[in-house]
């Protein structure tokens, strides 16, 4: 396992986290690139590879409330064992079923976060910044599928203006 | 006999499931110590590099928009030094002339100058008082210099002072020292002179000018000019008396036109 490009994703996570999150709010929805970056590593990697990886990810989230430290190695290991077998048992071949395994990652590492933070009704913060957040991850989810599924190019980009 | 490395190999997969499940048991049954260690660790890697250039540029952002405020300060503080610098001028002046003793029988109406009219030297002010403030043509004016010119025209809040450097107005002077009598005129060519000397009058340079009360206009004594040089040709009847005036025309602001009564 060629530990480099994970370290680098890991920077990139903390490189979100720190700077670019604050500046990518739209409407209080957020990117969660936590989950995203899991779940793209347990699609196209090792099993191995997506397990420490969804450890590593889930101590440098938690590592800004350390309370919740154990939670998110634990949601995201298991998500990304799941979304790993999922994908090495079944056909997916589709963008589209990509997609939903996705915002099934979302949706599941998202609420189970905000019934362990937030005190406010469930429902609420599902409807004013879940699902907004799970929207915004899946537009730049699927942005990152069609550049590695070669269906978008920097020339068929380039041809469109 | 099976070595323990087989044993490790055919196993690695549940010896990697293995020490993942111990280490999160452990991050979420220890006391802090663990959560704490990794928490700084993981930070002090990837969150920490980041989390300072943040600062480092939210740090740049406040010195730009310090720097424009201070910016916005200093111009302001600078108008207001300015403000305070003439204000301070005025009041020297001011202090200067409250040494200053109208002739009897006269009163002062402090006025300022708002334009000038010239035509390569000063010829007439244009002051901010006029017949609203009891001032009439003819009236003399001066400031703490001496001598400045007369009133020429009058509007209700304006009036045109005639200065002592109009080649059409001349003042009945008096050296005195000598008390010798002649006329203070001015031309563009020969500028300030003391006309209608007599070539054996006392005078010599140094020697003041001011004005002799004759004609009605001025009252005496009010300095006018100090004599610059004295020169007188053979056969002639007259002296040539160059003066320089006590006034600088070119720097002239608060003026006084002395009012005959007291106010």
């Amino acid at each position: 396992m060629k530990i480099i490009p994970y370290i680098i994703y890991l920077y990139i996570l903390g490189l979100y986290y720190t700077i670019l999150s604050d500046l990518t709010v739209i409407y209080g929805a957020t990117v969660d690139l936590a989950a995203l970056m899991v779940a793209l590593v347990a699609l196209y990697k090792s099993e191995t590879a997506a397990l420490w990886f969804a450890i590593s990810v889930g101590i440098i989230v938690g590592s800004r409330r350390l309370d919740l430290m154990p939670w998110e190695m634990a949601i995201l290991a298991v998500l990304a064992l799941i979304v790993n077998q999922i994908s090495a048992r079944m056909n997916l071949e589709s963008s589209i079923s990509r997609l939903i395994l996705l915002a099934v990652v979302f949706l599941i590492h998202q609420s189970v976060i905000a019934f362990l933070v937030s005190s406010d009704d469930l429902f609420f913060v599902m409807y004013r910044t879940i699902l907004p957040g799970i929207l915004f991850s899946l537009l730049i989810g699927w942005i990152f599928l069609q550049f590695r599924d070669v269906h978008a190019t920097w020339r068929r980009f380039k041809a469109l203006f | 006999m099976t070595w323990p490395s087989t044993i490790l190999h055919k196993n690695r997969r549940i010896l990697r499931f293995g020490l993942a499940i111990i280490l999160l048991v452990l991050t979420a049954v220890s006391p802090d110590l663990i959560r704490t260690s990794l928490g700084n660790f993981s930070s002090l890697l990837f969150i920490r590099p980041f989390s300072e250039l943040k600062n480092y540029v939210v740090g740049l952002q406040n010195v730009a928009t310090e720097n424009v405020r201070l910016k916005s300060l200093i111009a302001e503080s600078s108008l207001q030094l300015n403000i305070l610098n003439e204000i301070k001028r005025e009041n020297q002046r001011l202090r200067e002339f409250l040494g200053f003793e109208p002739p009897v029988n006269y009163g002062l109406v402090p006025v300022k100058i708002v334009a000038i009219q010239a035509n390569g030297h000063p010829l007439a002010a244009v002051i901010n008082k006029g017949q609203k403030a009891s001032i009439s043509v003819d009236q003399p004016v001066v400031n703490r210099f001496g001598l400045v010119g007369k009133v020429k025209e009058v509007m209700p809040d304006f009036a045109t002072v005639a200065l002592l450097t109009d080649p059409s107005n001349a003042v009945s002077g008096r050296v005195a020292e000598s008390r010798q009598i002649g006329i203070v005129r001015f031309s563009p060519e020969r500028g300030m002179y003391f006309d209608d000397l007599p070539a054996d009058a006392e005078i010599k340079p140094g020697d003041l000018i001011v004005s002799s009360g004759l004609g009605g206009i001025y009252p005496a004594g009010l300095a006018v000019a100090i004599v610059d040089s004295v020169s007188v040709r053979k056969g002639d009847i007259l002296k040539m008396v160059r003066l320089s005036p006590t006034v600088d025309f070119f720097s002239i602001d608060e003026l006084y036109v002395l009012i005959s009564g007291n106010l």
